[in-house]
């Protein structure tokens, strides 16, 4: 069986090892930016080298690691879950693509011609290839949309009587997401964003900045969602248990497509200029989209309890020291389970405007998607590399225990360094900021929370070096496997019993449509009907372009 | 078993439900309570009209109630460091004359976005005893120069 997918499997061996590469990469970016913007940590790079490495960090790790770990491991999950291949003419030409904009984009940051931050703001100037090179990026992953919808469909033809399998269809709800989010992106891109830097068109910095977030906000369940769909397909497997509602996770992703994207004003709360009623239809979305993440924290411990009990867990609590948390796949997921719900608790109170302008643009933010981006997706993904890898490879893990020790050191880390920031940012400290000393006017609270910050910081990081040297000393020095791996990896009957109305996506696409335009029309009515206010492009490093 | 699962299920889904109705409600409530409205903005303001539609500077409109209009360019606001002596009420009006800015007082709740062609307009009551210097920082990405965009407002009692 595992033999049957060659040409997918290079796909993912690709996808997945240019992964790794840009999350050691990113990762460096991430410690040298931490070290330097804590407080009397003596300063080894200059201003435009720290924003360079802010760029790097924000590109590489948010849009390159995450996206390449996910097409790599969409395949993957889809080829076995389904048994059918995938048009390997079209993974060919997405995956070419995608590269080929990725390192554009990487080549125009590191020569020091972007240095606009992950959110590349109008009216600030990059070169045009930092832009061309992100609309490659999407544009690939457009094509790996397109191959997987054909599985999609396939199998729903070949199995009339089923239902859509659970992490099949959350891959082709992140890949729905996605289709819904980044056109405009890409809109934004070629009307404001490629003129701007190649003709110096002057650009309306809010329109820019809406269509930006139009895309910004789903952009955070292309992360999560392949992590969930991971949780809900991988966790029973792992435990030789049942999922503990399969339908509960259904109505999880379809709550997903209806209303992750329009909420994007959420990050534009204190925005001049943008309507006032559109930010609170925006933020009751907001609200509705936190529902399908507590469904989903609900249904994975339900499961986790019942998979404990029927280990002989007594009591309330029994269930939770008999789970296999000396496994590293396991503890990585669960980890990421708890930190997603920390996580998840500060999304909402970002969410919510008369708290969000306490903490508007400070660390507070920054210790939030650590939650989220670079916990419940990453050390999911992290966990996940531990199962796949192997398989990819037919290699064994090299050292066992660094692989136990790694999921425990990244969430004794991410705890202390988001906790610490969330606390800092409460006291205002800013984020994105080379030096915040501010003359010495800055307030001891600030000392504090980024100097503990920076040791949980350090502790991750510790973490994530550990993860790297484990894949390097397992692609080149791992035994070959003994035997295969021993996971069933189609559905389960329970998982495809009688479709239902939750297994038909066009209604909700269309209706998710309705809902966009609901919470879109009416700011960007605002927006066009009163006048654009272009502003000419302005270089990062001063002045007009 | 069954049944107790679905009971659970229901249980939990109007936990969420409700959860969330209440949060919408509180919310609703507290933003009507602090009259919180979110940013309002003079707006479309052309480039080329800035500068004689914006002036900087602090303006005392009566007793206590003060507007400072301030500009923000890379790498500084204009004006830079602001002294109030008692006041009840300030409206500030921040504009930018490049790119992207934000406007924080830090440790209040001041805290708005500066877009270039949308002239910020925030109405902000601070606490009675408030007094001393507290940082005005720029907290959006502006440029390499982005960390030595700050200056000080000083509230004065007595």
């Amino acid at each position: 069986m595992v033999d049957n997918f060659n040409k997918e499997d290079r796909f993912s061996r690709i996808s997945i090892l240019f992964s790794f590469v840009v999350l050691a990469v990113g990762g460096l970016f991430g410690i040298i930016q931490l070290l330097n913007r804590t407080p009397y940590f003596p300063k080894f790079i200059d201003a435009s080298t720290y924003y360079l490495v802010l760029t790097g960090h924000g590109v590489l790790l948010a849009i390159a690691w995450t996206a390449f770990f996910i097409m790599g491991v969409g395949v993957i999950l889809v080829t076995r879950e389904t048994g059918l291949g995938v048009n390997s003419f079209l993974l060919n030409l997405s995956l070419i693509l995608s590269l080929i904009g990725t390192l554009m984009a990487a080549a125009a940051i590191l020569s020091g011609n972007a240095t606009v931050l992950y959110t590349f703001y109008a009216p600030l100037y990059a070169h045009p290839i930092f832009y061309i090179g992100a609309a490659l990026l999407i544009f690939g992953t457009w094509i790996y949309a397109v191959a997987i919808f054909q599985v999609y469909l396939r199998w729903r033809k070949l199995n009339p009587g089923k239902g859509a399998p659970l992490a099949t269809l959350g891959v082709v709800t992140t890949l729905i997401i996605w289709l819904e989010a980044t056109p405009i992106l890409v809109i934004d891109v070629l009307k404001n964003f490629i003129p701007m830097s190649i003709y110096k068109m002057p650009v309306d910095a809010l329109e820019a900045r809406t269509l930006f977030w139009y895309f910004g906000h789903p952009l955070v369940y292309f992360w999560i969602l392949p992590a969930i769909a991971f949780w809900y397909y991988g966790l029973p497997r792992l435990l030789g248990t049942k999922l503990f509602s399969v339908k509960m996770a259904k109505v999880a992703y379809i709550l997903f497509i209806l209303v992750s994207t329009p909420v994007g004003l959420h990050h534009q709360l204190v925005d001049p200029g943008a309507s006032d009623i559109a930010k609170f239809i925006h933020v009751i979305f907001t609200y509705v989209v936190a529902s399908p993440s507590l469904l989903t924290a609900f249904n994975v411990t339900a499961t986790l309890i019942k998979a404990g009990r029927e280990r002989g867990g007594k009591g309330l609590f029994g269930w939770i020291v008999k789970l296999p948390w000396d496994n590293p796949i396991f503890a990585a997921i669960g980890f990421s389970i708890i930190l997603f719900g920390m996580g998840g608790i500060s999304g909402i109170i970002n969410a919510s405007y008369v708290l969000n302008y306490v903490v508007h643009n400070t660390i507070w933010i920054v210790g939030h998607f650590h939650l989220t981006v670079a916990t419940a997706a990453t050390l999911t993904f992290m966990g996940a590399s531990y199962l796949i890898i192997p398989m990819l490879f037919n290699k064994n893990i090299k050292s066992v225990y660094l692989a136990r020790l790694q999921p425990y050191l990244w969430f004794i880390g991410m705890f202390i360094f988001s906790l610490a920031y969330h606390i800092g940012g409460v006291f205002g400290a800013p984020r994105r900021t080379y030096d915040v000393l501010y003359g010495g006017l800055i307030p001891k609270e600030w000392i504090y929370t980024l100097g503990i910050g920076a040791v949980g910081g350090i502790v991750f990081w510790v973490s994530g070096v550990i993860f790297i040297i484990q894949m390097l000393l397992t692609l080149s020095r791992g035994t070959r496997l003994s035997k295969q791996i021993d996971i069933k990896f189609t559905p389960m009957d329970y998982e495809v019993s009688r479709p239902s109305i939750l297994d038909r996506l066009g209604i909700w696409i269309i209706i998710a449509a309705l809902l966009i335009f609901i919470g879109y029309s009416i700011p960007l009515y605002d927006l066009y009907t009163r006048g654009l206010a272009p502003y000419p492009p302005i270089s990062p490093f001063g002045g007009k372009v | 078993m069954a049944e107790g699962k679905i009971f659970t299920e229901k249980v939990w889904i109007i936990m969420i439900i409700s959860t969330l109705i209440a949060f919408t409600v509180i919310l609703g409530v507290l933003a009507e309570a602090i009259s919180y409205t979110g940013p309002s903005a003079v707006c479309p303001v052309k480039y080329v009209e800035l500068n004689e539609k914006i002036k900087p500077g602090v303006k005392q409109l009566s007793l206590g109630v003060y507007e400072v209009t301030i500009i923000g360019r890379q790498w500084a606001w204009t004006p830079n460091n602001i002294t109030l002596k008692n006041p009840r009420k300030i409206i500030f009006k921040v504009a930018s004359e490049d790119v992207l800015h934000g406007f924080e007082i830090a440790g209040t709740n001041v805290n708005v976005m500066v877009i270039p062609g949308y002239v910020a307009v925030i109405t902000w009551t601070p606490p009675k005893d408030m007094e001393g210097t507290y940082i005005i920082l720029c907290n959006e990405y502006c440029g390499i120069g982005h960390q030595s965009m700050y200056g000080t407002l000083t509230i004065v009692r007595g």
